[in-house]
């Protein structure tokens, strides 16, 4: 017993670090190697080579702008929903979790589709529709833009920045501001000097996560930027390996650096803001409600904002790919579209051996892959909950080394290695790539699921009489489970539309979902990819619904006993 | 049953440093009473217990449950927890949330798979032992404080062991729960005639639980006496100061009466109990609590242990007051009737019987 667990910490410690270290180890030694034939031969050519090209401070200034932009966009439109949310008495407050939530099940590579099928110069709905109406010339919208893509990003980590801000909201001590409009301070001065010094730390937290995100997105700058010529770092990245005569891997890894750079840093900065923040909210006075303000007139034009937003975050996105995958080409939805509606495209899906090749890979990446994930989460969340050495402490942070850092960048890591090995183009090279890079999304859940197991749950068992595997049986592993059906929840939806580690190491024979709408986004296949993603969206929905029932069925099992 | 334990050591390392929980303890803790290990926090009462139980292993040392040795070094013996037939309730109460009240009471005979009908009439009996029928099938995170204290109650008294064990278990409530469930574990444990070990770092839960106490510092027992020995009684200067408010005065032993032992000390010359391990010219400690100290109202012919002070300060606590009152140099605490008509700054005099005055000999 004490040998196994004395030998569990340094076993996880390789495994993990063999999939975290591995692909960040490979990318520096390449980004210094003549060629991906060549590895390990030092030359500062490909440094030099992408360095000097005269496009590239334009991809800086457009990645800058892109990701300071939704930045902006995220966290604003966060902060005016949670404070609505905690500070007011809107109406229908169930909206904001569910505005929360919600979005994050339906894949980027979708919703900045649906976007484009909105708001595209050539054919897009809204557009068409306007110039019908107002008979215009021209288009009056264009998402091809940085506009376009920043406005598309800000939307999709507006969830991210809401669970930063809003906690941070609610624990906010309203006798903070009191105590300032006691001193006379008018409701302006009180707002600038009070809340929002206190707030700062949270507000800059969530403006740095989004930067850290948009940084690592892939699918609005491909979706988005890519047909309007506007290259940020990752679809620079994506350019020099994927498109062209040769993919240089040299190159793509000297490019890399200076992503992976900017998100180590970002996130040393997002860490010490995320602990500055803490420091605030211990202020707070427990168990105190802060009172709500009236709103009054503005309650429900404010309402409809929040409606709006759920809207075009949740319904929009699903009813737009819906109509598009029924109806023939993209035209305005009249009667004359209605009328014309059919399942060619989704027959066309069915019938394509690729498509449905992807669709077998990304189920089965999903589901061994998560449940792989979780058995590995359960293990790393153990030791780093209960071990608690130092050497528990090194595996949680190699565990969490990858979270933040841009997909391609890892995926490009991951080729330098992969091709090396017998896996490299295997489905099993994409396993391990998911699983090093989602690793803290089945970790999370389940430390916290440790961490509810205080020592004298199982301490108790024993005094009542139940052996090491009785209580293991009876208390352990029950208490456990909602931990590893989220965990394995999060893993498989990430996995089934995972796209951005996917593009870099997806090979003929190893097409996922993902990958494939992003070609028939390429060769305009609307059509085709609606109904393709319509699917994806079942199957996430699907796995979702099954493993919930399954882990209720198991905890209620336990109870009846 | 009775509990031995025999030379018990252990050693804990954190941050490369080595901290003795426990050194060589040796005591024994007699059949059917309450016996209670007190200590201020890290003195190594929860440890001990936690070796009877057998959720931690001593270095070194034996420990015998009735005649059964469940834990040895020289033999080479360790019984698992699960083997020991003790009963524990935790601080936290380690109440499972994903079982109901009945499932987390029925537990201990379900390891021991005794028959569903006898498991349900015993699980029932206990419960309403503790008064909580009728709550079977509520999950038992659903219970309050109080309530989750009675199902970890319940829980250890289901299997009807010899022995339980009880870590801290009301340090959780609130003050007034508090109060009434020590009088209420008090009767459960006196009607059962169970062996019980409680460990608290609350002189008062001590002092009106316990047959017997037993209290600790710094990994070592210090001092073993009913509740009544270790209040007005006892030797050490460390066990006087931790049960209650005490005034500890230094002094000098200068002569022996019939039946006082006079001191002298920086406040003057004060009679005090005889203790036959003193002999004139010790240095000594004297302890004397606040309760014992008069306000005189006028002067009485009675003329020992009396000084007069001035008042430096007075705290009205609702039932008293708590004074401090200067003689000399020396400051003494002292308790004051509510009714008393003293004020700060007042001279008063001060009296107190010499049989309540104590010699801390360590």
């Amino acid at each position: 017993m004490f040998s196994t667990r004395t030998a569990l910490t340094p076993s996880l410690i390789v495994i993990v670090g063999f999939l975290t270290v591995c692909p960040v180890v490979m990318l520096v030694l390449g980004s210094f190697s003549e060629g991906i034939g060549a590895f390990g031969k030092f030359t500062l050519e490909k440094y030099i080579q992408s360095y000097t090209d005269p496009a590239f401070a334009g991809i800086i200034v457009n990645t800058v702008i892109f990701t300071i932009g939704s930045g902006f966009v995220a966290t604003l439109l966060a902060l005016f929903l949670a404070y609505l949310n905690t500070r007011t008495n809107i109406p229908f407050k169930f909206l904001f979790r569910i505005i929360s939530i919600i979005p994050m099940m339906i894949p980027h590579i979708l919703f900045s589709v649906s976007w484009v099928l909105l708001l595209n110069p050539s054919n897009g709905m809204i557009n068409l529709l306007l110039k019908q109406i107002f008979n215009l010339e021209n288009s009056p919208f264009n998402i091809y833009t940085l506009g376009g893509m920043i406005l598309v990003e800000g939307l999709l980590d507006l969830p991210i920045a809401y669970l930063i801000l809003a906690p941070a909201m609610a624990a906010f001590d309203v006798s903070l501001e009191e105590s300032s409009k006691v001193s006379g301070a008018s409701n302006l001065r009180t707002l600038t000097r009070v809340t929002l010094p206190v707030l700062r730390p949270a507000i800059l937290a969530s403006f740095i996560l989004v930067i850290v995100r948009s940084l690592a997105s892939f699918a609005v700058p491909s979706i988005i930027g890519m047909p309007g010529r506007i290259y940020v770092l990752a679809t620079h990245i994506y350019r020099i390996i994927a498109t062209g005569f040769a993919a240089d891997y040299g190159m793509a890894a000297a490019v890399g650096m200076s992503a992976l750079a900017a998100s180590i840093a970002l996130i040393y900065l997002y860490r010490y803001l995320t602990s500055e923040s803490e420091k605030y909210v211990t202020i707070s006075s427990r168990g105190y409600r802060p009172s709500l303000i009236e709103l009054k007139k503005a309650k429900y034009p404010l309402f409809a904002i929040v409606g709006l937003l759920s809207f075009v975050l949740i319904v929009l996105p699903v009813l737009v790919l819906f109509y598009t995958s029924l109806v023939p080409y993209s035209m305005v939805p009249d009667a004359r579209a209605f009328s014309m509606m059919n399942w060619k495209h989704w027959l066309d899906v069915l019938k394509d051996p690729i498509s449905l090749l992807s669709l077998k890979n990304s189920v089965f990446l999903g589901i061994v892959g998560a449940t792989l994930g979780v058995i590995l989460s359960i293990f790393v969340s153990y030791v780093i909950v209960k071990v608690r050495t130092r050497a528990a402490g090194l595996l949680e942070s190699i565990s969490f080394l990858s979270f933040s850092f841009p997909g391609i960048v890892i995926g490009v890591g991951f080729m330098w290695f992969f091709v090396r090995t017998p896996l490299y183009a295997t489905i099993w090279s994409l396993l391990i790539g998911y699983i090093a890079t989602y690793l803290p999304y089945g970790i999370r859940p389940l430390t916290s699921a440790f961490i509810q197991i205080h020592s004298h749950l199982e301490e108790s068992s024993r005094v009542c009489g139940g052996g090491t595997l009785y209580t293991l049986r009876r208390i352990v592993i029950p208490l456990l489970i909602p931990g590893v059906v989220s965990g394995w929840i999060l893993m498989a939806t990430m996995f089934v539309r995972e796209l951005t580690l996917s593009v870099v190491l997806s090979r003929p024979g190893t097409e996922v979902l993902a990958v494939q709408i992003l070609r028939f986004a390429e060769d305009g296949l609307w059509g085709k990819l609606s109904a393709l993603g319509i699917m994806m969206i079942c199957i996430s929905t699907i796995i979702v619904v099954i493993a919930s029932l399954i882990g209720m069925k198991m905890t209620r099992v336990q109870e009846t006993d | 049953m009775e509990i031995r334990i025999k030379s018990v050591s252990k050693d804990f390392f954190s941050e490369g440093k080595t901290i003795k929980a426990l050194s060589d303890i040796d005591l024994a803790i007699p059949a059917n009473q309450i016996f209670t290990l007190l200590g201020p926090s890290g003195c190594g009462k929860t440890t001990l217990l936690r070796c009877i139980v057998g959720l931690e292993t001593p270095d070194s040392g034996e420990i015998a449950i009735g005649e059964e040795i469940v834990y040895s070094k020289e033999k080479n013996i360790f019984v698992p927890p699960e083997k020991r037939g003790l009963s524990m309730v935790f601080q936290t109460y380690a109440i499972w949330p994903h079982m109901t009240v009945f499932d987390n009471v029925a537990y201990p005979l379900q390891t021991r798979k005794e028959a569903k009908d006898e498991i349900r009439s015993k699980v029932e009996k206990t419960l309403r032992f503790v008064q909580l029928e009728g709550l079977e099938n509520r999950p038992a995170t659903k219970l309050s404080g109080g309530q989750q204290q009675r199902v970890a109650l319940a829980r250890a008294l289901v299997p009807e062991p010899k022995v339980i064990l009880f870590d801290e278990p009301l340090s959780n409530l609130d003050a007034k729960l508090r109060e009434e469930t020590r009088k209420e574990l008090r009767s459960f444990l006196t009607e059962l005639k169970i062996t019980a070990v409680y460990v608290t770092h609350d002189r008062i839960e001590a002092l009106s639980l316990s047959d017997a106490i037993a209290v600790m510092k710094d990994g070592q027992m210090v001092e073993i006496g009913t509740p009544k020995k270790i209040y007005f009684d006892s030797d050490h200067r460390f066990v006087a100061d931790f049960i209650g408010r005490a005034n500890l005065i230094n002094g000098k032993v200068i002569a022996f009466e019939d039946s006082y032992t006079v001191v002298d000390s920086s406040m003057g010359t004060i009679a005090c109990q005889k203790n036959p391990h003193a002999s004139v010219g010790d240095a000594v400690t004297l302890c004397i609590r606040p309760e014992f100290i008069k306000v005189m109202e006028q002067h009485t012919s009675e003329d020992r242990n009396i000084f007069r002070g001035k008042v430096e300060s007075l705290l009205f606590i609702g039932d008293a007051y708590e004074g401090e009152v200067i003689i000399a140099d020396t400051r003494l605490i002292i308790r004051i009737e509510p009714t008393t008509i003293v004020e700060e700054g007042d001279e008063v005099s001060l009296s107190f019987d010499p049989d309540h005055c104590f010699l801390l000999s360590k």
